[in-house]
């Protein structure tokens, strides 16, 4: 599973957030870190086709983002900073199969999968609450739940961690350290990208390093804090 | 905190299919628009009422949505009687609680996901002849029903910080940024059903922006991947 850049320029809102990049993913952690604004979460969107890029390509196993944009989501999840926008349905197990509805699949598949998942993370005392009244923490397992439902290859984290309270960040960080999948993190938590097998440092639209865990994040506080 | 409009439990109104809920509720609505007598309507809005008690919600969640209801029937009932005289007031009123009141036992009863399945169902024919998208009416109405009570935390919040900061603004105070705050959401939240593979079939619902042409004058840059830090 490969994830290529190829000379790639972004904007959002008419403000270009990613000059000219090129880069091949391959590894199974990778992180992304970076001042607010230097372009991580645009990066990480370009990765399932939530932003298209102005010039270039993003390939995803050979997926164009924008030629293939279905093929693409179906193979990359993305889990948003703020999980109360990502759950969509008034109950818990509603929103857990609503990814699994678009896929086309049967109700009975559809609910033993949901049960299935929610057992997996702990959750299965949440299926009959209302979304609305979960606890942050809870949305955010919610919301991952609900995007590994679909068994995605690759899932794509925009700062996973930033609105949770310490035991609901150690929750997610053993999730994502217990997924099979290929897992980029988008964070300012710079303890949830240890051991990491690569991390990319963005500053002002621009990959400024790019190695293994410990150097870049060396650098990042070194260069950048 | 904020009530859910669905209340799990085991009531034969629970166990009732959807569509057919749905369809008597619009049925019921028709006929009560229909009717002018305040006789019938008030036998209506009593029939409604045993339908709610009938849905077994508690207590401590019906009653801020009659709460709700008293003040929408308050505001029917004042404009009609200085409109159209006392008598239609009292018809109007009746008419509303007869509508209101069974469909809120229909919410409290229905999962949405299930309301979502009837409303495709019924839909579907008048998609064929491509009047509609039933797929994305009953998104839209999972949505409303999934964010009017974040929406109704999100005006206690804007209330919460105004008095925090010593301020006591009015409707226009509140409405305005309840509405700047909703519609900056909305955008994330069409994000997040676009991320989550909707709709299954066809195109994103959001259009892509065209491809610009990469301008000749920018050389590539040599890709930073495998090195060291710069």
């Amino acid at each position: 599973m490969a994830i290529v850049f190829d000379r790639v320029r972004a904007s959002r809102h008419g403000r270009p957030v990613l000059h000219e990049t090129a880069l091949t993913l391959r590894e199974r952690r990778i992180g992304v870190v970076g001042p607010n604004g230097s372009g991580k979460s645009s990066l990480a969107r370009l990765i399932n086709g939530l932003l298209l890029p102005d010039a270039g390509s993003v390939r995803v196993d050979g997926l164009d983002t924008r030629a293939d944009a279905r093929a693409v989501r179906r193979r990359v999840g993305f889990v948003f900073q703020n999980p109360a926008d990502q759950i969509v349905f008034p109950v818990v197990s509603e929103d857990i199969g609503f990814g699994l509805r678009n896929l086309g699949l049967a109700r009975g598949e559809i609910a033993a999968r949901s049960a299935a998942v929610l057992e997996r993370f702990g959750l299965a005392h949440l299926a009959e609450r209302p979304s609305h009244a979960l606890s942050g923490g809870e949305k955010q397992m919610v919301a991952l739940a609900a995007v590994l439902v679909t068994e995605p290859a690759i899932v794509v984290f925009d700062e996973p961690t930033t609105l949770l309270d310490l035991r609901h960040r150690n929750r997610v960080r053993a999730a994502i350290a217990g997924l099979a999948q290929t897992a980029i993190v988008v964070s300012h938590d710079l303890a949830l990208l240890e051991g990491f097998e690569r991390v990319l440092v963005m500053d002002a639209g621009r990959v400024v390093a790019d190695d293994a865990a410990e150097p870049a994040l060396r650098w990042y506080v070194d260069h950048l804090s | 905190m904020t009530l859910p409009l669905y209340v799990p439990g085991t009531t034969r109104l629970h166990r009732a299919p959807a569509g057919l809920k749905l369809g008597l509720l619009c049925g019921a609505g028709i006929a009560l628009v229909l009717t002018r007598e305040s006789l019938v309507l008030a036998g209506a809005a009593l029939a409604g009422a045993l339908l709610l008690r009938a849905a077994g919600a508690p207590r401590e969640s019906l009653r801020p949505r009659l709460a709700g209801l008293a003040g929408v029937l308050a505001a029917v009932g004042l404009a009609t009687g200085l409109l159209d005289g006392w008598d239609a007031a009292l018809a109007a009123c009746l008419r509303v609680l007869a509508l209101a009141l069974p469909a809120l036992a229909v919410t409290l009863t229905t999962r949405a996901s299930d309301l979502l399945d009837a409303m495709e169902r019924a839909l579907r024919p008048l998609e064929r002849l491509g009047l509609v998208q039933a797929g994305r009416v009953s998104l839209a109405v999972a949505l409303v029903l999934r964010f009017v009570p974040e929406i109704a935390g999100e005006a206690r919040a804007i209330r919460e910080a105004q008095a925090a900061r010593g301020v006591r603004a009015g409707p226009v105070g509140l409405v305005v940024p309840l509405i700047v705050r909703t519609l900056a959401r909305a955008d994330a939240v069409a994000e997040a059903i676009d991320a989550r593979g909707y709709p299954p079939d066809g195109e994103p619902s959001r259009p892509a922006p065209a491809a610009a042409r990469p301008r000749p004058e920018t050389p590539p840059r040599t890709p930073p991947e495998g090195g060291s830090p710069a």
